[in-house]
């Protein structure tokens, strides 16, 4: 793997000369936080802002999050991970934004690490891909011949528990949850405004953190995600106190994989799954 | 009035107080430590730095009910919710976070306005305030020395705990304190050389390095006046945040609510919840018009409120450097970072 100095070198390099040719208006990337183990999502507009560019195993962030800010039509440049480079296909396909305005700096990689636990991120946590699915300008090496493992492996010890298990163990998770929402706003997909659980007529949900309002919140939001979902575990890693949302949102990924034999944002040409009428379509989902 | 008992014998002394009322204290969570209601005196943890959430919801919870009633009935017919608190021992709060307790006090008593849930539930409270380990470096995120905390300050603690070796220190601050002290049994008498290193402890607590930059209020709110209309500076600053309500929630300072209710079969509830100014919704009004639709005017509300409008109004920085807000922001926006670029600007 292109070490991360390099990445970052090569980052502010395609950067500069992005901005310089007048390509783009804007480079999606990330730049210096307060500290090394905390790097943050930063948008170059300037060639002075391009040395502030950073990467390192830190950057986590899915910039993808950050498209939907600009004007119809902005020329961006975007940092992609694997995960980010989902992200993007996705809304392209979601038709969020347009394919010709971005130029995708490709960036493969693995070691990524949590800032909070320090732990690499893997497969447990994210779709497990180590190359961007799709790039114009790659900054580093292909990785191969790392070892692959199933997103969905994860998932095993949860498939095991009954649904009374499953109940339960959701609703201890859900009763933690304090309904700061960093989850759906780190959340590349989640872009309804206004969100459902904001909505007073009418009201899906109470706003007090306590049962029954944040099942509603999250079964929602999970649903909303479905075959939407890219994978990339923002939404746990923003989450202040932890909830393994990416279990449920892997479960319903994989199930979605399962019946239409499609996962979320691999090919910019597939039609998001569950607004395309195939009529070879599974009929598990009437079961 | 200094007492004692060994750290090993915590969960004897938080039976001790379960006895008396209710206890909450530090439990040791999947994601770090909070303060939670004790159920089980074992649960109680002090082996932590800071709690992830601030204590701040001993007296002002997330969700607080205040009216109960029918809906097609009379109003009178409507109750309001008595709280019937019992002696709440709020045990190991950190000293940056006790001097929250004050600066709340100031919205929820003393600007005139009385809070009566808030006022009950402060008065209901004992505070066992805790000293930060001196011996252990402070966290990249904390700034308490900044605002002229120290990391052992007993001030707003009723009794204020530090630890030597094996042992836990505490020392009554207030008549409500000492009252509390004596009746607990648990506790040994502490020596001499207990209250000097008690003593020799708070003063060495003044020097505890956490980030620190020169910072003199009447400075920082000019300054900040002067660069409200700073559009530039503004977005960026605020370019990367995602507009969640993370800082706010986790703040112990920060004390917006939405008033909402909440009807189910008829039965209603009309309640408080925490609200958040990060959040998008915040500022819209009924019309459909919203005055803060820019992330960078809510950011810039956040740091206003604490760092100028606050102390125009009321004489204070309304933040204590807890770093909570910067520890726990998902894109790592910093607090500490902003005021000083905004002291250069
Ligand atoms: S639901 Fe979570 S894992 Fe899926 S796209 Fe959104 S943030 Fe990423
Ligand atoms: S980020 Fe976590 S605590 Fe916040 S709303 Fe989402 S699940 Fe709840
Ligand atoms: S603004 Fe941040 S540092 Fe200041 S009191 Fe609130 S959480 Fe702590
Ligand atoms: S926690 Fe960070 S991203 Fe979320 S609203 Fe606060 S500053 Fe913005």
């Amino acid at each position: 793997m292109t070490d991360f100095r390099q990445i970052e070198n090569n980052l502010k390099k395609e950067a500069k000369r992005l901005l310089e040719a007048g390509e783009v208006a804007v480079v999606l990337a990330y730049g210096r936080g307060y500290d090394e183990k905390h790097p943050m999502p930063f948008a170059a507009k300037t060639i002075a802002d391009v040395e502030s560019l950073v990467f390192n195993e830190y950057c986590n962030f899915n910039m993808a999050s950050y498209l939907m800010r600009y004007p119809w039509g902005t020329k961006i440049a975007i940092a992609a991970k694997a995960a980010d480079s989902r992200a993007i296909i996705q809304l392209v396909q979601e038709e969020k934004v347009r394919r010709e305005d971005l130029v995708i700096l490709g960036i493969p990689a693995y070691g990524m690490k949590n800032q909070k636990t320090n732990e690499v991120v893997d497969s447990k946590t994210t779709g497990g891909l180590y190359n961007p699915v799709i790039y114009d300008i790659l900054l580093g090496e292909e990785i191969h011949g790392q070892k692959i493992v199933s997103p969905y492996e994860v998932l095993a010890e949860y498939e095991a528990m009954d649904k009374e298990e499953r109940w339960a163990f959701w609703k201890s998770q859900m009763d933690k949850c304090i309904r700061c929402y960093a989850c759906r706003k780190a959340c590349p997909m989640c872009y309804c405004d206004p969100c459902f659980i904001d909505q007073n007529k009418p009201r899906w949900a109470d706003k007090a953190p306590q049962s029954p309002g944040n099942m509603m919140y999250h079964l929602t939001r999970f649903h909303h995600l479905a075959g939407r979902c890219i994978d990339c575990g923002e939404c746990s890693r923003a989450c202040p106190v932890d909830i393994p949302l990416y279990l449920f949102h892997k479960k319903v990924a994989k199930e979605c994989e399962e019946m239409f034999g499609q996962a979320a944002g691999m090919k910019l040409e597939d039609k998001p799954v569950l607004v395309d009428f195939r009529v070879e379509d599974s009929d598990k989902i009437l079961e | 009035m200094l007492k004692k008992i060994s750290i090993s014998k915590i969960s004897e002394l938080a039976a001790a107080l379960m006895d008396k009322g209710l206890l909450l204290a530090p439990v040791k969570e999947i994601s770090g430590h909070n303060f939670v209601e004790i159920k089980d005196p074992k649960q109680v943890d002090l082996d932590f730095h800071n709690t992830i959430a601030s204590p701040k919801a001993a007296f002002f919870p997330h969700k607080e009910d205040f009216i109960k009633y029918e809906t097609g009935k009379p109003i009178d017919t409507a109750s309001v919710v008595a709280l019937n608190l019992p002696p709440t021992f709020l045990f190991g709060a950190r000293p940056c976070d006790v001097k929250s307790f004050g600066i709340m006090d100031i919205h929820f008593i003393a600007s005139g306005i009385v809070d009566p849930f808030w006022k009950q539930r402060r008065e209901a409270a004992v505070i066992f305030g805790y000293a930060f380990d001196l011996e252990k470096p402070a966290q990249p995120e904390e700034f308490y020395q900044t605002l002229g905390i120290g990391a052992a300050d007993p001030e707003g603690s009723d009794i204020f705990m530090v630890k030597k070796g094996g042992d836990l220190l505490l020392n009554s601050v207030t008549p409500k304190g000492e009252k509390i002290l004596t009746e607990l049994k648990i506790l040994n008498e502490g020596k001499a050389a207990d209250k000097k290193y008690y003593d020799e402890y708070i003063k060495k607590g003044k020097e505890y390095k956490t980030r620190s930059m020169c910072l003199e209020p009447g400075a920082i709110t000019k300054k900040l006046e002067d660069l409200f209309q700073n559009t530039d500076f503004w977005n960026r600053v605020s370019s990367a945040c995602i507009s969640c309500g993370v800082c706010t929630f986790v703040c112990p300072t920060c004390y917006c609510f939405d008033i909402c209710d909440d009807t189910l079969f008829g039965h209603g509830t009309r309640r408080r919840v925490w609200d958040a100014c990060m959040f998008t919704d915040f500022t819209l009004e009924a019309s459909g018009h919203n005055p803060r639709t820019h992330v960078y005017q809510r950011l810039r509300q956040k740091i206003n409120h604490k760092y100028s409008y606050h102390v125009r109004k009321y004489g204070v920085i309304s933040c204590v450097g807890c770093g909570r807000c910067t520890k726990y922001c998902p894109v790592n926006i910093d607090i500490y970072s902003i005021i000083e670029d905004a002291m250069k600007a």
